[in-house]
Formats: structure tokens, sequence, C-alpha cells
């Protein structure tokens, strides 16, 4: 130990609990950067992407007009969802079942036309004429908190 | 009584310490390795952790013998990212792959976890295995250390069963079909294949079966690796770390010096774990389809040397057989203490038993060669 | 002798119908028919009586025997062409009107005997309703039922018929879809010429007759020139570039080669399809190169659905192009193939922007070991100072 004059051990010291803090914080930016990384674990994934429920949100019920049809993009099976009354949403799958192209709705008309092979589906999924032989199977939609929601 | 917490003035530790033995709780700390000796639980846990850190102790972090502490290490990192792991999955045939893919995915560091699960236990496996090769081969298993051969080979092997458990658990193409490959191999053995049939209930994993490998991977074989673990490291304690004779016990230090160098130890293991899991991730591959097989599958790379040796002894032996001798095998292993009546550690007095173990290994490393290349044509 | 005859019909018939007792291979045939189950008897073609058990009695009176094949349309019209008896069945009753208008038809009533009467492609005895797949006029066997003489070339050769219209059919896309893949939608030859009137379509009929199904084609190929100058040089419309029955799918190899049938090499018009083809092509690959990326993303795994999903559109997109292709119109067919390729370039720079993301990783692996370095030279200090402490 040094018995020098009472300045410099007070530098010294100065300095050296500087330092010291300067490393405790240095090491401690791992604690912390585990503590980030193990919170942003933590954070439950949003619920649009859970693929494997089967379950699509397509928007706002009350947007959709009476008589109106919104298209779903999902993958490679993308659905519309039809309005059909004050209170009933139907939801169908947006794929001609004669060869599998994708149907418009027609709005005028109120129905989905295959640009095709000119196959047309009422807004039930019903054939009304053309090709294609079976009607569109519906999806179970319903409405959460004014969101459409289907279960495909 | 009265006198130390006055001693120790305001302070939150004076306040828990007069509520807790909080000495006596950290003195698991030794089981693991952490610690040299017991902590002195009568003392203060600030001066029992001052008087275990000036204790004389030769450091173990140098090789050969950092590889028991490595492989503790690598169990800790293991363990965080398995629990980590398991907020996310699912154990049922149905919803695996998609839990793992939307860990996977879309969780934050989700990949990173996974990948670093996944590289820790390669780690492991060879560590432990290098860990048997290098006893045998220093001779390590002649009294008083019989036990500690038995536990490290022990060690070695639920490892083995922890990693071939983990392998299903995705439920992808390649683990699934790589499990049902193995546990065929399985199966040939004679008790092992019924027991296994017994308590897997079936060649074919079906969601029952996922079930079982989830809970003995998660809990069974976690549980009885620490066991062992503290069985290894209790047995050390006792008969002393292991120097092959002329080796210097130099470098020694305090215990605080050791613990400096295990400190470093894991900042390196992590190092390499983070840099394996980013540079090397495993493949995303499709979900497990138990009608189309894939091409190329072979069992996992530890049972292709029973694998291929299994199938090649000629079909005059009835399989029951082969098994039965693999197991002959393992017994022999296991109890290879006591069936060594060689004298001493060092390499002279040891001469058959070091040609043998190399010819062991050059064979086990041939049988895993051929049960590589069995698959190739299929 | 005569009454255990009589006892030995009356217990082996199932009805009062003796002319099986000499005909029993017909009564096989027969039993399986749809007329054997409306309880039509051998009389009403046949005529005689049903009850007599000698021949003599049996073939007297309005027995005709085996009927000419010339009088075969109007001994069927007898009942088929009848309203009343037919309305019970709901079954049209306008075959014979049909028939006299055919080709068949007016070739027979000329005295050529060889066409095809009632008789050839329903069979005589065993007739089966065309829902039943055993008959002769399912949909599904009708190619097989037309070919039996429209596949036989010294049949056709006086006609001046030639190929074997059967075979090339079942060779092409209807007849693959209709005859292997079991799709009942599929045309047969009578969607296309008629099944009683059974003629070869004019010229200028040819688009309608494809646009039964191929509707949207067929309004694009009547808003462009081919359609009035096709029928001015007497070229079949669709059947020109697509054949008659050999029908092949959709492919836009074919703008290189059968636009030159007609137009010179050197041709706007040629140019005119070299463009379409380009425009069709390079959106196609720029789709594919697209998809590949998907795939490559889906690896790793990144969240592709929504690329997976406008890939979709964009391709529906170029599917629908190919019946506008049809108008020559160049503008409508850039318009899709445009909105295409669009799609699957703002997919490709998309994906290649989160792909381009992950390399920052290396980078955030490099910053971790510089951390990692100077936290171990932080330790291995602390390390040497705990040594020179622990050996004073």
């Amino acid at each position: 130990m040094t018995s020098a004059p009472n300045a410099e051990p007070e530098i010294e010291m100065g300095r050296r609990s500087a330092l010291g803090w300067l490393v405790k914080g240095f090491l401690s930016l791992w604690a912390i950067g585990a503590g980030v990384a193990g919170i942003a674990f933590l954070k439950a994934p949003e619920k649009e992407k859970r693929p494997a429920e089967g379950v699509v949100r397509c928007g706002s019920f009350s947007a959709l007009g009476v008589g109106e049809a919104r298209f779903i993009r999902h993958g490679a099976e993308p659905l519309y969802v039809i309005r059909v009354s004050e209170t009933q949403v139907l939801a169908l799958p947006a794929i001609c079942t004669h060869l599998r192209c994708v149907l418009k709705w027609n709005q005028a008309r109120q129905t989905f036309d295959c640009p095709c092979h000119n196959g047309a589906f009422d807004k039930n999924g019903n054939v009304l004429s053309g090709p294609p032989t079976r009607p569109l199977a519906p999806y179970r939609a319903e409405i959460q908190a004014d969101e459409v929601v289907v279960r495909t | 009584m009265p006198s130390e917490p006055d001693r120790q003035g305001p302070s939150l530790r004076g306040w828990l310490e007069e509520r807790f033995n909080l000495t006596e709780m950290f003195s698991f700390l030794t089981s693991f390795g952490l610690f040299p000796t017991e902590l002195d639980a009568r003392r203060p846990l600030k001066e029992a952790i001052a008087e275990a850190l000036s204790r004389p102790f030769p450091s173990y972090a140098r090789w050969p013998r950092v590889l028991g502490i490595l492989s503790i290490l690598l169990f800790l990192f293991l363990g965080v990212t398995g629990v980590m792991l398991a907020l996310y999955y699912q154990p049922t045939a149905g919803d695996a792959y998609g839990s793992v893919t939307t860990l996977v995915r879309d969780v934050s560091c989700g990949s990173f976890v996974h990948h670093v699960h996944g590289w820790a236990a390669k780690l492991l496996i060879l560590i432990l295995l290098i860990r048997v090769w290098r006893f045998y081969f220093q001779g390590m298993y002649k009294g008083p250390r019989e036990a500690l051969w038995i536990v490290s080979i022990l060690l070695f092997l639920f490892a083995v069963a922890a990693d071939f458990t983990g392998r299903l658990l995705p439920w992808d193409q390649h683990g699934y079909w790589q499990t049902i490959r193995g546990m065929e191999v399985l199966g040939a053995l004679p008790v092992g294949g019924s027991l296994l049939t017994f308590f897997v209930g079936g060649a074919s994993p079906d969601t029952l079966v996922l079930l079982r490998f989830y809970f003995l991977h998660v809990v069974a074989l976690p549980l009885l690796l620490l066991c062992l673990f503290y069985l290894n490291f209790s047995t050390v304690r006792r008969v002393g770390l292991s120097f092959s004779p002329g080796e210097s016990r130099a470098g020694a230090g305090v215990f605080k010096v050791h613990l400096y160098n295990l400190v470093i130890l894991a900042a390196l293991v992590f190092g390499c774990l983070v840099t394996l899991a980013t540079l090397l991730p495993s493949p995303y591959l499709a979900p497990a389809d138990p009608f189309s097989t894939p091409a190329g599958v072979r069992p996992a790379w530890y049972l292709l040397a029973s694998h291929a040796f299994l199938q090649s002894i000629p079909t005059l032996v009835p399989s029951w057989l082969r098994g039965l001798l693999l197991e002959a095998i393992l017994a022999c292993c296991l109890l290879l203490p006591f069936l060594d009546r060689s004298p001493g550690r060092a390499a002279s007095q040891r001469r058959w038993a070091l040609i043998l173990g190399v010819g062991v290994l050059a064979l086990w490393l041939v049988f895993t060669w051929m049960g590589y290349r069995m698959e190739v044509g299929r | 002798m005569i009454a255990a005859l009589l006892l030995a019909a009356a217990l082996t018939s199932s009805t009062s119908n003796q002319c099986v007792l000499c005909h029993p291979d017909v009564r096989v045939l027969f039993d399986r028919s749809r007329h054997h189950a409306e309880e039509v008897t051998c009389t009403a073609c046949h005529g005689g009586n049903a009850q007599a058990i000698t021949v003599e009695s049996a073939h007297s009176g309005n027995f005709r025997g085996v009927p000419k094949r010339r009088d075969i349309p109007a001994l069927c019209a007898t009942c088929h062409s009848d309203v009343e008896k037919m309305r019970p069945y709901n079954l049209p009753t306008d075959q014979y009107a049909l028939y006299q208008t055919s080709k068949h038809g007016q070739l027979l009533a000329k005295g050529d005997e060889r066409v095809a009467v009632c008789i050839d492609c329903h069979g005589s005895h065993e007739i089966l309703p065309p829902e039943d797949p055993r008959s002769s006029t399912y949909v599904r066997n009708i190619p097989a039922t037309c070919g039996k003489c429209h596949g036989d070339a010294k049949l056709m050769a006086p006609y001046g018929l030639q190929g074997n219209p059967a075979a090339e059919f079942a060779a092409g896309v209807h007849g693959t879809l209709l005859l292997e893949k079991g799709n009942l939608e599929a045309p047969d030859c009578t969607r296309c010429h008629g099944a009683h009137g059974a003629t070869p379509p004019g010229v200028g009929d040819v688009d309608k007759i494809c646009g039964q199904c191929h509707a949207t084609t067929r309004t694009y190929f009547l808003q462009g020139p081919h359609k009035t100058a096709m029928d001015k040089a007497g070229l079949p419309e669709c059947a020109a570039c697509h054949d008659r029955h050999d029908n092949r799918p959709a492919d836009v190899g074919m703008l290189d080669k059968v636009c030159l049938n007609c137009h010179g090499a050197d041709s706007a018009q040629a140019k005119l399809a070299l463009q379409m083809k380009t425009s069709y092509a390079s959106a196609s690959e720029e789709i594919d190169q697209a998809h590949a990326l998907v795939q490559r993303a889906a690896a790793i795994p990144l969240y592709v659905e929504d690329y997976q999903a406008r890939l979709e559109e964009a391709r529906t997109a170029l599917l629908e192009s190919l019946p506008v292709m049809h108008s020559l119109n160049l503008a409508s067919v850039e318009s899709l193939t445009g909105r295409g390729r669009g799609i699957a370039r703002e997919v490709e720079s998309e994906l290649n922007g989160k792909l381009q993301g992950r390399r920052w990783r290396m980078v955030g692996l490099l910053v971790f070991w510089f951390y990692l370095l100077i936290t171990l030279a932080l330790l291995v200090r602390f390390r040497r100072r705990a040594v020179a402490e622990s050996s004073r």
C-alpha cells in the first residue's frame, strides 16, 4: 500500500470506481440482453399468425353492406364472405368446383361468375349454369365482436 | 444468536440471514460441481463463500478434466432452452408440427432457442462419448472409480435416449421416420425390445407414443440425468480429481481462480452455441406423413453401428442372439472395472486393455460407416 | 301331352310370353332391358301372338319378324314419338323428327341402309337408358358406340370420311377427361354433333358449339377479326387451330406454329402472335421465379401464406389472358399478363427484402463476438488479479 499524498489516492479511487462502474455496466448488458430476449420470447404470437387453427379473420361485419361480398385471401384457398341479411353472414370458398379457377363476385347479378368456362353460382353457392356440377360448400362463419371469423 | 445480526447492520442480507439459512440454501451449488466442498451452514453466506473461494484448489477447467464440467454446462443450456421451448410446444400428433412452426417462425428468438437446443444436444452427446473413451484409455475406471465409470456410461446412454426421444417431438418427416428406424434397431434387442414395446406400445408412433416420448424427454430423462450428474460430482468429491500418473498437479490456485475459469468456459461455450445456431441451423422440414417414407432416412448416428452389427451377422444366427450379443457387449462395458485384472493405471501395465480399446473403437467406427452406407441404396 | 306342355310352359314363363320358349337367348338379353322393366312385350315391335305355343300361331297375324333396317326408325317412333305414351316417363318425343334431319336420316331416306338406325346405337333387345353405365348410350360409352362405324376406315371411305374420330377424341383432352378421368361434364360426340340429329356442324357454327362451354373464349373470338375471315375462307373456326377431335390443352407454344398455317412468317399477324406469346411467357416465368422464392422462404421458415395467395391471383390473371388472346387485342392481353407479372414482381421484391434482412444476422453475430471477446478479456483480467492475490 502506498503512503502517497492524499490527493493521489483520491484520484486513483475516483478513476477506479469510474472504471469499475463502466465494467459493471458493460457486463450487465449481458443480463439486460438476456432479459429482453426472454421477455420477447414470452410474448404470445399475434392471432393472425396461427395458421394451424384453421381460423380466418375476415374483417369488419358492419363495414360489409347487405348483399355485398368480400374477397379474403387465404393461401391457396381464398374465400368470399357474403352478408346475406342484417344479421347473417355466409362464407363460401372462392374456388370454382369445375376446374378450380378463382371466382368473381358479380354484384349486379348477385352471383359468383367463373371466368374460365362461364360457370355461375348463386349467393348461396348453388350452381346456376355452366359446367360445375357441385355447389360451393359453405364454411362455418361467425360474428365475434363485429368481426367475421370463419372456420375452414 | 443476537451478536451476529447486530454485526451485519441494517442490510438486506442481514435481514435475510436472520430468517433463512442462506448458506444451507446455496450449498446445493456444491452438489453439481460448482463448489469444491460443502459450505459451512453455520456461518453466514458471505463468510462461507469467501472461505470456499480462498481454498486452494487445482482447477479442473483444463483438458482432460474439463469434459465433466463442460457436460453439465451443456446440460444447463439444454435445460434452460428446453424450458423455454416447452412454453410453446404442444405434444399431440395434430398440433406438434404447427406449434414448432409457430415457435420457429413467429416467436422472437424462437428459432434461436430451438437451434441452440439442438446444437447443445449434439455437443453433449459428443462430449459424454469422448469422456467415456478418455476414462477408458487413461484407465480411470480402476478402483475406487468404478462408480464413476458406470455413471459416465449411464450418462452417455441416457443422454442418447434423451436425444432419441427428442427427435420425434417436432413431428417432421425426418424425425418421425428416424424414430421408426431407430425403434426397429432397439426392438431387435431381446429384453430391451420387449420393454420398449411394452412402454411404447408398437412400432409406429402415434399421438400416444408422442406423449410418452414427450414425458420421457421433458420429465423422466432430465431428472435421471440430473441424478447421474449429482452422483458423478459426488463421486469425484470423494475419490478426487483424476490425474494420470505422472501428470503434474500444477496450475493450482485458489478456488476463486477456478471459478473465473468456469465463467470463461461458460462464455466460450455460449459463444460456440450461438455461432453454430446462427451459421448451421437445422433445416425446416415437411410435416410427418405416415404414408410416405422419405428417401435416405437412416437411424440416428449413434444407432448406426448397432444397426449394421445386427444386420451383418450371418442369418444362421437367430436375431434374438444377435441382440443378446449387443447387450452382452454393453454389460461388459459397464462391468469393465471388475473384469479388468491389470494391476495399475499406467499404460505399460494395461497393454492388452489399450489394444482392445483401440480395436473396439475401430470396429465401432467401421460398423458406423457400414450402417451409413447400408442405407444409401434405399 | 299338350296339356303337360301347356302346364310346363305356364310354370316356366314368368308372364304369358311364350316367345321365350323358342327364343331363350333373346330372352336373356331382353330381360336386362328397360323395355322389359316397363312391360313392353315382344309383340310390340315384332307383332305376332305372344300367347301361342306353336310357331305357326305365334308367327301369325301382324307378325313382322326381324324388321327391315329402313323401317326401324319409324317402328320405334310408333311409341317414342307418341306424346301420350311418353308423357308418364317424361321422355322427349322429338327423336324421330331429329333423326330425319340428321345425316344418317337423310342418307337412309335416299336408300342407304348402311347408315346408323336406332338399334345401331341403342341395341335391339338389351336397350338400357342412357343414365345406366352399362348402356351403349351412357355418356362414357358413346365414343365407342359411334366409333363402331366412324372408326372403321373401310366403312367410312365411300362417304369421304377420313381418320378415326373416336381414336382422335380419346387422345385429346376431352377424351381423356371423359374416358380416363371419368369427368361426366366433358363433352362426348353428341354434345357437339347432336344425338338423334347428328350432323357435322357448319363452318360458321363451330364457335357456337365450342362456346357451349368455352363461352368466354367465344366472346373474345367474336370480337376479333378471325370470325368473319374464317367464315369467308370456309375454315372451321375453332377447329382450324385446335383440331376437331384431338383437342389439346391450351398452350401458348401454339402461337409460334399454328398461326403460320395461314399467315406468313414475316407478317404483322405472326408478329402479334409472337408478342402475345412473349407477354404470356415472360409473365409466367416471373411467376415461377416468385414461386421458387416463396418455397425458399417457406423453408427457413418465413410466413408465406399471403404471398402464396397473391401468386394465386397472379396465376388466375394469366389464366384469364388465354381466352382474351382470341380477340387478338394485344392491349387487353397485356393488361392481364402485366397484372400477373406485376404481382409476381411485388412478391419477389418483398421477399427479397425479407431475405436480405436475414443477412443482418451475420452482422449481429459479429457484434456478439466482439462483445464476447471484450467480456472474455475482462474476465481473464479479473482472473489474473485473483491469481496474484492468492499467491500473496
